[in-house]
């Protein structure tokens, strides 16, 4: 039972971290490594300021923070001309001594005496009952909406600038500035999730976004496999949906004996890689198919 | 509507690969007017278009619209009164997005500001409307995304996505190049219709050297980045097809050379 619980909401928090993922690997095709910074600057200053007794602002800095971290890689990568994945590399190597600071400099920051959120909550629900609550809200808000940003004309453009750059740029649409803001909504909602976390494990870690690109990644993929996406609130929705599986996945793969916590990066990663290569496997298949079928014929 | 004064364009400046794509360009349009454009290949026709769109800014020369200068406009400012096709269908569209959300992605923004949801009923019916004037079924296929229909069909999306705020100057760029001949003459007929409906002032390339002479209402030839040829009126009625390729090949002392070029009749 605990088991099933804990992976629902951390399914659900980390549902966050997949859905800033889809936006900036899916929507606009960057694979953005500013997350990896984002995250932690999400949860530094959630932590820093539950600490003082903020919890909420917590969350709202968290937000501001990330969008802001997106919007610096969104100018470096379109006012700067410097490539996607390094300016991503350049914003998250950035955060980190800023993250540090955030922290009050040392690498981790315990907040088990202070009033979060989820200990707010609590009184009302339950400690069991508020972290699902709290989760929930949070997550489902954010779903809902992104899922009514990405209808509106900015939404829109948004998606085609991802889809078609070179027809957004012969429209009268700011292609650049639609890719920032597609980084930057994407980095504040990683934000946002760095932020619950820290809440929600009354712990802050420096280290903490390290592979969260990939875990993001893993996430959307599973989502994708067990949602067909077919228009794109189904796709947010299997985003969250994905992350919550993944949990349930990791939560199984823990009760093996042989299988370690660190383990967890590597099955990320050949998750990631496996279903990323399918496409280039099926063409290969094809191609050899080909081959095979044409020599008969010679 | 559109004055183009001596603008000039040369690629890879300083380097051996040099080349004066447009050479000291004049040209100007009256409202209403409805040029067609021929030429060899290379002959700069698609690089007037980029220039005249803001693709780049010309090294020399001025360009205004609409009595406006644009000549240092950034592109995606222009475009908002410019609607350009291309040649290829997979270029005007977003293939992930329905057919609806392209159309709405042309029309919205206008209508409901950046942050209005960009698909409303009414709206919906304008374009469905709009659609159907086209008949080839595309009103009954709002919600099918836009990369699942053929070069045709995303034509006329995109001329749809062009016209459904008529822009002050329209450009075609072989728009129909790249279809086959039936459908080329049904894109051709709409985009005649749309042009006359809405009485678009528009520039219009195309490689079918006699339906350049038969529509619209004046022609140019360009070769060499310059224009060779500005006929119109009486003059251009009477013009043969062969009596434009003589002039071609007098005027720029080659064989005309296009390998798209059409001279078959309608
Ligand atoms: N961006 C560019 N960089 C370098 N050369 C270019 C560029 N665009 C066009 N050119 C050159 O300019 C000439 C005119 O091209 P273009 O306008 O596309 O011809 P066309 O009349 O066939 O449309 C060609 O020689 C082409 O190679
Ligand atoms: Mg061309």
């Amino acid at each position: 039972m605990v088991l099933i619980l804990g992976s629902l909401e951390l399914g659900m928090i980390y549902g966050l971290l997949a859905l800033g993922i889809f936006i900036t690997f899916r929507i606009l095709n960057i694979p953005d490594l500013t997350c990896e910074g984002s995250f932690t600057l999400g949860l530094s200053l959630s932590a820093a300021l539950t600490r003082v007794g903020h919890p909420f602002l917590g969350m709202i800095a968290g937000i501001i923070g990330g969008m802001a971290a997106g919007g610096v890689t969104g100018f470096l990568q379109t006012r700067c001309k410097i490539h996607p994945i390094l300016a991503g590399i350049l914003v998250m190597s950035g955060l980190y001594p800023i993250n540090l600071l955030i922290l009050g400099g040392s690498p981790n920051l315990a907040i088990m005496n202070s009033g979060t959120i989820f200990k707010y909550a609590g009184a009302f629900l339950g400690n069991e009952g508020a972290k699902i609550a709290v989760s929930l809200i949070f997550t489902g808000i954010t779903t809902i909406a992104l899922a009514m940003f990405f209808k509106t004309h900015t939404g829109l453009a948004i998606r085609a600038t991802g889809d078609n750059e070179d027809m957004v740029r012969a429209s009268s649409i700011n292609a650049d500035g639609m890719k920032a803001a597609a980084l930057s909504i994407g980095n504040g909602v990683i934000a946002l999730c760095g932020a619950v976390i820290a809440q929600y494990q009354n712990y802050a870690d420096i280290n903490s976004g390290a592979g969260t690109l990939v875990l993001g990644l893993a996430s959307v993929i599973i989502g994708e496999v067990i949602i067909f996406r077919r228009d794109l609130t189904l796709s947010l929705i299997a985003a969250v949906v994905g992350s919550i599986v993944y949990r349930f996945i990791i939560a199984l793969a823990m009760k093996l004996p042989f299988f370690d916590a660190s383990y967890l990066k590597l099955v990320s990663a050949v998750i990631v890689a496996v279903a990323l290569s399918i496409p280039a496997i099926k063409a290969r298949a094809r191609l050899a198919r080909i081959k095979k079928e044409g020599g008969r014929y010679a | 509507m559109l004055d183009i004064q001596n603008v000039t364009k040369v690629f890879g400046k300083d380097t051996v690969n040099e080349h004066t794509a447009l050479d000291d360009l004049s040209l100007h349009l009256d409202k209403g007017e409805f040029v067609t454009i021929v030429g060899s290949n290379g002959a700069g026709k698609s690089t007037l278009f980029n220039a005249i769109c803001g693709t780049f800014f010309s090294d020399s020369g001025h360009i205004s619209l609409d009595g406006a200068d644009i000549t240092y406009m950034p592109e995606h400012k222009r475009s908002k009164m410019i609607g350009r096709v291309f040649q290829d269908p997979m270029k005007g569209t977003s293939p992930n997005l329905t057919i609806e959300e392209n159309i709405a992605l042309a029309y919205a923004r206008s209508k409901h500001g950046p942050l209005g949801f960009a698909l409303n009923k009414r709206d919906l019916k304008i374009f469905r409307d709009a659609l159907a004037d086209f008949d080839m079924g595309l009103e009954d296929r709002m919600k099918t995304k836009v990369g699942l229909l053929s070069g045709g069909q995303r034509q006329v999306v995109t001329l749809l996505m062009c016209t459904v705020v008529p822009p002050k100057l329209l450009l075609l760029d072989e728009h129909t190049a790249a279809l086959d001949p039936a459908t080329s003459e049904k894109i051709m007929k709409i985009t005649n219709d749309m042009i006359r409906k809405n009485n678009l002032t528009t520039l219009m390339i195309t490689h079918n050297i006699n339906s350049a002479l038969k529509t619209g209402t004046r022609t140019i030839m360009m070769d060499s980045g310059s224009i060779i040829l500005d006929i119109s009126g009486e003059e251009r009625d009477k013009m043969s097809l062969n009596e434009l390729l003589d002039l071609y090949t007098r005027r720029s002392k080659k064989v005309f050379d296009n390998d798209r070029m059409l001279l078959g009749t309608e």
